[in-house]
């Protein structure tokens, strides 16, 4: 397994751990607590050193089966969580927490995909 | 991704409803742009209903972003035209597979996305009918 598989499979992981806390906080009703957006931006991270590794991967001569959707999935990947977190910026309702799980899981699928196309 | 509705209808599950729109209106759009602009040939049929499904899905959006204000006209019609769309597309694939030499975002249902294009307006008509019965939608 190379490295870029094994970080698709660490934010894939993580990015399923922030969604089920998200939804246990949708599930008890309780406000959004910060360190729910904090476990949001460390999944950018990731998501980003993702980017980074699958760019890399691809410049060192690795062809994608199609640039333009390996390229749209990078892009996903790395805009999904911080749209969801600037847009609830202010909102700190339960149901905001239901918005951070939703990003959460699109992010991991994208991190899988990623994993497949490149 | 929010509306910048009254402070009644700012939160509630469709703030979720329409976090999953827009994640479908980026993929499906992105995905239909990639089939229609590099192999439309390859499968007509199945590339249009994409770009269906994407139109759709931006019309989704707007539309529960308007009945969270307290319109729910559009999104009602909006809904059951999304639903008969994925029904109607992934019973064609199943019975005319020769139409769907490759998969449309409808296709089977919906299932290489999980079945949730099925779900997502069932779930958004759901929603509709319990702020009917339960009145405007409130916040938490």
């Amino acid at each position: 397994m190379d490295a870029v598989t094994l970080i698709a499979f660490i934010v894939a992981g993580y990015a399923a751990f922030v969604t089920i806390a998200a939804a246990l906080g949708v599930a008890l009703r309780a406000p959004r607590p910060r360190w729910l957006d904090q476990l949001g931006w460390m999944l950018e991270i990731l998501a980003v050193v993702l980017a980074i590794g699958a760019l890399a991967a691809w410049s060192a001569g690795r062809k994608p089966e199609s640039l333009s959707t390996f390229l749209g999935y990078l892009g996903a990947l790395v805009c999904l969580m911080p749209l969801a977190l600037q847009t609830m910026r202010e909102d700190r309702s339960t149901w905001s927490s239901g918005v951070i799980a939703a990003a959460a899981l699109a992010t991991g699928v994208v991190a899988v995909r990623v994993m497949m196309v490149r | 991704m929010t509306a910048t509705s009254p402070a009644t209808t700012r939160s509630g599950p469709h703030l979720v409803l329409l976090t999953v729109y827009a994640i479908f209106v980026l993929a499906a759009g992105a995905r239909s742009l990639v089939q229609v602009f590099t192999r439309f040939d390859e499968a007509p049929i199945a590339y249009s209903l994409s770009v269906v499904a994407a139109a759709t899905y931006v019309a989704g959006w707007f539309a529960i972003r308007r009945a969270a204000a307290g319109s729910a006209g559009f999104a009602k019609i909006m809904l059951w035209v999304e639903l008969a769309g994925v029904v109607t597309v992934g019973v064609l694939s199943l019975v005319v597979p020769s139409w769907f030499p490759d998969a449309s975002v409808w296709s089977k249902f919906g299932s290489g996305y999980g079945f949730v294009p099925a779900l997502l307006p069932i779930l958004g008509l759901l929603w509709l009918w319990r702020g009917r019965t339960s009145g405007p939608t409130e916040g938490v």
